[in-house]
């Protein structure tokens, strides 16, 4: 429906490299990106583009009492100005909660939100058009604490107040108490993404009215009906196809430039293409929620849990996003992956003049992880005991109830995963003359060679829910279609489920190839000709969109047994497929797959559904919230340099299940990468903020790990099979990250005696001065 | 081909494409605060946009990938900007502008540069290397290989830097050790983490070059 | 980033000429910094003069010094050999800044130029005393862990960013300059300026005046020397606060001593109180303690920036201890 295609737009990915499931395939996409020929959204081109930009409000909090664009559109070479008044339906959007104004009306809520965007021929003619729009902006002080916006104090920033939600849960005993009692308060810090290609995309007015829009996203459906909303159109009207993705991590799941762009696009008639450089990243995506949380364990004497009692602030910013499921995570798994016969959890989200804070990787999870794996330290020590055999005592198995009443319902194998990562050799506290000293703390900085540095180790293991949860209606929609195409038997995939770089499309080959015995396996663009693929967050592509191709191919492979029955006469029960032939229980090999089908196409399309989730009783938390878990587990072995505060992570060793490593070099991916970024969180990344305003929004200023940073990783890979999930599948990518934090700063708790309650830990922290 | 310069229309349309996103998204948040004090400085910006014109454009010569390419670029155009937006040049990546994440990672006369933070006015005369200039047809660069066999990314936004400061590392001899590569190979950052994967990358591919 | 002229310069004089004859003029050579300022608007020009074909790239021997040519790139100087054996702080202090592709890139002139990285002033929606004088100074009150404790002014507090600044006032560098009027030397230590009431202004160069070398005097304390980066992150990252040191020990006693410190100060910070403590004395972890209270006297610590003052006494701790063989 559009004029042309843009440039750059993505294309079928087929690989030659074999492998089903099990196997490590090479990506399909990885000859492209090698040579710097995938195609990213930041990449896409159409010949009569025009630039579209976004002014955003310098202020934390302010009403606007006018904006005034008359000068601005007098610029040459301006296309379109445009504010709140220009969008033609309706002007808020959200995940859960439509609470954010595609464009400003007459208050701003956070520095950096979108006031009126302009549409140039070249970007820098847009900038000079955006200093000459005027915005009278009446400055308020801003609402910046959580804890405050939780419990009514404050102005109130949206109609219904500033709580966003509150989850409690109540199990067991409420009045118990305990012979041993820890208590701790905690705070985490607000982690970026940092994906490190930013936010952009192209959005090209259809001839009929409509938008076609290629987009780095992470779900295109909810992109595909927020925008439609926002700009008042059918949603056949508003067609997505996914470009290139530079990384997500959660960054993606809300809306950045796509109704913006779509907008100017409808209004100028030409392509419009926006790209966000760092800078405006740091204000154009949500962040993690940074968390204020207070902890009291109750034990007996062996170190047996009888009670935690916990309550957790989570500032989701201006907007809400999805705060409502991260609030719902944190109190859920907010006692961790252990029995705990009663607990008292309250978990609030707020809405404050922060940043606004969403999705990333473990969401909700990693906060509370932070906190009762600090706990769990404690009240080892109260108790005298190993860390690790505290833990093992407590720790939760298959038939184990969380607090909500949910029983675990497959594989816990938390004392494995801990004992895993006990039982691996440590490095050696000695190391051999003489010290490569990038081995030590400080890294490349010649700050030590030995003095000063003191060896910790500390474990953390950790739990995530995997696939939405709280009755959510979670599926995804795939098409397989089997052809011959040369002579050569061939199948195709399509789904609309994102490939952010987690490597989907790798499994969705692998899937296809087991099921139905083709080699040649193409994966088609993600786009939204196709039914909804869900998104891809919370652990859940693998699951739910594996689960879709299979099924899609169990499909395909019914129809393909029917129309060799009727072609060759045989009975379409005891039929399978092998290496492109078919095969007969009774008879053994009937017939190449590619003489069966000569021309005729089975193509097939299903929408795939986990099992179903309730919602959680509004008073007690109680119910059946959570598909799956996921479990990990850390050992970090750390030096610490204790004069002059810096930390070596040595080595950061991991256990997890998978259930089933569909690919297991992707699944080593995932928990490097995870485990990575909960190192960062650890020991140098935060968003500072300052009266609502984002004081460090470079790469120079906000810390990410290096390669030096990097510690070696000793992982081992469980398979226990989740008999509930495709292939015994459990979801991989956040369970990593939520144990790496916790580890690392026990550790350093261990080598320095600190009590070390915020993450991340700075030298000054323990330097203590 | 040693020439293959625009023809003036192409010179015309492509001019639109010239520094994506950069400045503009950076004026979001600048200009909105100088709104009210703006109106003393807009007879400047006008003078400011007259000046800022097609006519301050240059003609040049890159040296890309071994062809000779013509183009015109106002001088504020960073090598990064003409490689992507005026030679269609896309493989070098822009993850910051600001010379943090090296991902525009390019070879200026066989040494690693950032790209986002040199003119392309500057680099006439020089031989630039960008990772389209290093595979031979079908078949990859060692490094590039090597990077397939130890499946040394996932997203793919810092592989072309990766690739480009690796067949650097290799050649200035900097990996006689995984330490070694590991502090040469820090200016390119990887939000995947594939770290442990482009390490033994190099590894292997600097095994290759000096058999 | 705002349009400007782009002029090539064919020698030095050419280049003075180009820049001092434009008042919105200046020099390109790395341009790691230069752009960065100009694409986050902290700084305009008119005009760019690219003085990288000026024949200013030799490191050579002189007469007690060595010389380093203006436009020599930091990982060259940071790899040579002269400079490796004889001036081991410079080659640290340069090994330890940026990345290996900045360092490709950056030259040794431009680099004494480098300006803060505070975000107050990187920010054109903030007010900066440096940026726009008179405006104010945000990051008093405000969010400063990244900035200075010493040679702090009610006008700005910014950090001189610069590892390799820090290491060259501890060997007494000279910088040699070529502008409309003539070719001056400059001692290191007059070469950078304190904020005081005029923090716009951070060097005694003016306008159209180019940095053609550096002279660095062989001593035996540049001979041994050291240079201690304490960073957030093991590699490409600026200091929490640096340490340079150069050491002459007769015996246990000290001869001659050169301190100086980054992270903490508005500009590379020399202290010759600290300097003075240790001088003539044996060295010991006494003395050393001694001298560490001597360089942060009358420092003035805000609100996330107090601990350096502890840290930059432990660092030059560990620094002396380890080049004076202590313990």
């Amino acid at each position: 429906m559009s004029k042309s295609a843009p440039v750059r737009t993505p294309t079928d990915l087929t690989s030659s490299v074999a492998g089903g499931i099990g196997a490590s395939p090479q990506r399909p996409d990885g000859n492209l990106k090698v040579r710097g020929e995938f195609a990213y959204a930041s990449d896409l081109w159409h010949e009569d583009m025009i630039w579209g930009a976004t002014l955003r409000s310098p202020h934390p909090y302010a009403r606007i009492r006018s904006i005034d664009i008359t000068e601005a559109l007098k610029v040459p070479g301006v296309y379109a100005v445009l504010t709140h008044s220009d969008v033609p339906g309706k002007n808020l959007y959200g995940l859960e909660h439509p609470d954010q104004p595609v464009l400003a009306v007459d208050v701003v809520r956070y520095q950096g939100e979108p006031v009126a965007l302009v549409g140039a021929d070249h970007p820098e003619t847009a900038r000079r058009a955006m200093e000459r729009i005027a915005v009278d902006y009446e400055v308020l002080e801003p609402v910046v604490d959580m804890e405050d916006a939780a419990h009514g104090r404050g102005t109130p920033l949206h109609p219904g107040g500033n709580l966003v939600r509150h989850v409690p849960i109540r199990h067991g005993d409420q009045q118990v108490t305990a012979e041993v009692v820890v208590t701790g308060e905690y705070e985490v810090g607000m982690q970026d993404q940092a994906f490190l290609g930013p936010e952009s995309g192209l959005a090209v007015p259809g001839e009929d009215g409509g938008i076609d829009l290629y987009v780095a996203t992470q779900w295109l459906h909810v992109d595909q009906k927020q925008v439609a909303q926002a700009l008042g159109l059918p949603l056949d009207k508003v067609r997505l196809t996914l470009s290139g993705v530079g990384g997500a991590f959660g960054g993606r799941e809300d809306l950045s430039m796509q109704v913006h762009a779509s907008l100017l696009a409808l209004h100028t008639g030409k392509p419009v293409k926006m790209v966000y450089n760092r800078l405006e990243s740091f204000y154009g995506h949500v962040h993690r929620h940074p968390a204020k949380l207070y902890y009291e364990h109750g034990a007996d004497r062996d170190g047996r849990l009888v009670y935690v009692k916990c309550r957790i602030y989570l500032d989701g910013g201006a907007y809400a996003s999805s705060t409502p499921a991260v609030v719902a995570n944190a109190a859920t798994l907010g006692v961790g992956p252990y029995d705990v016969p009663n607990a008292t959890v309250d978990c609030w989200g707020v809405y404050t003049n922060n940043p606004p804070c969403g999705a990333m990787r473990g969401f909700g999870a990693v906060q509370a992880g932070f906190a009762y794996e600090s706990q769990m330290d404690k009240l080892a020590a109260a108790v005298g005991l190993d860390p690790v055999e505290v833990r093992i005592r407590n720790a939760m198995h298959e038939g184990s109830l969380m607090p909500t009443g949910q029983v675990v319902d497959s594989a816990a194998p938390v004392a494995e995963l801990l004992r895993r990562v006990k039982d691996k050799p440590l490095p050696p506290v000695n190391r051999t003359e003489p010290v490569d000293i990038r081995e030590m703390p400080g890294g490349a900085s010649n700050t030590t060679h030995g003095e000063g540095v003191v060896r910790g180790i500390g474990y953390a293991v950790g739990i995530k829910n995997v696939c939405f949860s709280e009755g959510y209606d979670d599926f995804s929609t795939a098409r397989v279609r089997v052809q011959v195409i040369g002579g050569e038997l061939s199948a195709l995939a399509h789904t609309a489920a994102c490939e952010v770089g987690q490597g989907l499309v790798t499994i969705m080959q692998q899937i296809v190839r087991t099921e139905l015995g083709v080699e040649r396996v193409t994966i088609a663009p993600m786009d939204t000709t196709i039914g909804n693929g869900g998104s891809t967050s919370a652990s859940r592509q693998t699951y739910v969109t594996g689960g879709a191709v299979r099924s899609a191919c169990q499909t395909v492979r019914g129809r393909l047994f029917e129309l060799a029955a009727r072609k060759l006469g045989v009975d379409a029960v005891g039929l399978s497929l092998h290496g492109g032939k078919l095969v007969s229980d009774l008879h053994g090999v009937l017939a190449d797959l590619v003489d069966v089908l000569g021309d005729d196409v089975v193509d097939e399309t299903v929408e795939w559904r986990h099992r179903a989730t309730e919602s959680l009783d509004p008073v007690t938390g109680q119910g059946n919230a959570h598909v799956q878990y996921g479990f990990a587990a850390h050992r970090a072995v750390v030096d610490v340099d204790v004069e002059l505060g810096l930390v070596k992570v040595v080595e950061l060793d991991c256990a997890q299940d998978v259930g089933k490593a569909l690919n297991p070099e992707a699944v080593l991916g995932q928990i490097q990468g995870g485990s990575a970024q909960g190192l960062g969180l650890a020991v140098m990344e935060e968003i500072q903020t300052s009266g609502g305003k984002i004081r460090n929004p470079s790469f120079t200023d906000y810390l990410i790990p290096t390669v030096l940073d990097m510690p070696p990783m000793s992982i081992d890979v469980l398979e226990l099979a989740d008999p509930h999930a495709p292939y015994g599948i459990r979801g991989v990518g956040e369970p990593p990250t939520i144990s790496s934090t916790p580890a690392i700063v026990a550790a350093i708790r261990a080598a320095t005696g600190l009590a070390l309650t915020r993450a991340p830990v700075r030298p000054e922290h323990i330097t203590g001065t | 081909m040693p020439d293959n310069s625009e023809t003036p229309k192409q010179q015309h349309k492509r001019r639109t494409v010239l520094k994506a996103g950069g400045a503009a998204a950076i004026a979001g948040i600048a200009a909105a605060h100088s709104v009210t004090e703006a109106s003393a400085a807009t007879q400047a910006q006008d003078a400011a946009l007259a000046a800022d014109t097609e006519a301050s454009a240059v003609p040049i010569v890159l040296t890309v990938n071994g062809q000779a390419r013509q183009l015109r670029v106002e001088p504020r155009v960073t090598l990064l900007d003409a490689l992507r937006e005026r030679l269609d040049l896309t493989g070098t990546k822009k993850g910051c502008d600001r010379g943090e994440c090296g991902a525009c990672t390019v070879l200026v006369d066989g040494r690693r540069i950032k790209s986002c933070l040199t003119l392309a006015v500057m680099r006439q005369d020089c031989a630039i290397t960008t990772v389209e200039g290093l595979a031979k047809g079908d078949d990859l660069h060692p490094v590039q290989a090597a990077f397939i066999r130890h499946d040394a990314f996932q997203c793919g936004g810092c592989t072309s830097g990766q690739i480009m400061s690796a067949v650097a590392v290799i050649d200035e001899g900097h990996t006689g050790s995984t330490d070694e590569i590991r502090e040469w190979m820090s200016g390119n950052i990887c939000r995947c983490a594939a770290y442990p994967n482009i390490v033994a990358a190099v590894q292997d591919a600097a095994k290759e070059k000096r058999p | 980033m705002k349009n400007f002229e782009y002029a090539r310069a064919n020698n030095p004089a050419d280049a003075v000429r180009l820049v001092g004859d434009r008042p919105g003029a200046t020099f390109i050579a790395g341009g790691t910094d230069l752009l960065n300022l100009m694409k986050d608007g902290a700084q305009t020009h008119d005009r760019i003069v690219d003085v990288n074909g000026l024949a200013l790239t030799d490191i050579s021997h002189g007469n007690g010094f060595l010389r380093v040519g203006a436009l020599a790139r930091m990982a060259d100087v940071g790899a040579h050999r002269a400079v490796r054996e004889k001036f081991p702080v410079v080659s640290q202090a340069l090994l330890a800044s940026a990345s290996p592709q900045v360092r490709n890139m950056a030259s040794i002139g431009g680099n004494l130029l480098q300006r803060t990285r505070c975000g107050y002033f990187r920010d054109t929606g903030s007010a900066c005393n440096k940026r726009i004088p008179g405006s104010g100074c945000p990051a008093i009150d405000g969010e400063n862990r990244g900035h200075a404790v010493l040679g702090v002014s009610d006008h700005c507090i910014a950090a001189h960013p610069s590892d390799l600044a820090v290491s060259l006032i501890a060997v007494d560098a000279v910088v040699l300059t070529n502008g409309p009027h003539g070719e001056r030397r400059i001692p290191f230590g007059d070469f950078h300026l304190a904020p005081g009431d005029t923090p716009e202004r951070e060097n005694v160069l003016t306008h159209g005046e180019l940095i053609v070398g550096l002279e660095l005097p062989l001593t035996p304390a540049a001979a041994k020397s050291q240079y201690l980066k304490l960073r957030d992150r093991a590699t490409f990252e600026f200091a929490v606060v640096s340490v340079a040191a150069a050491l002459d020990l007769r015996g246990r006693t000290v001869n001659d001593v050169r301190l100086a410190f980054g992270g903490i100060a508005t500009k590379p910070w020399r202290s010759t109180d600290a300097e003075a403590v240790l001088r003539g004395r044996a060295l010991d972890t006494a003395t050393i303690d001694a001298a560490g209270r001597a360089a942060v006297h009358g420092a003035i610590p805000r609100a996330h920036n107090a601990f350096k003052i502890d840290l930059v006494q432990r660092a030059l701790s560990r620094v002396l201890h380890e080049l004076g063989g202590v313990r």
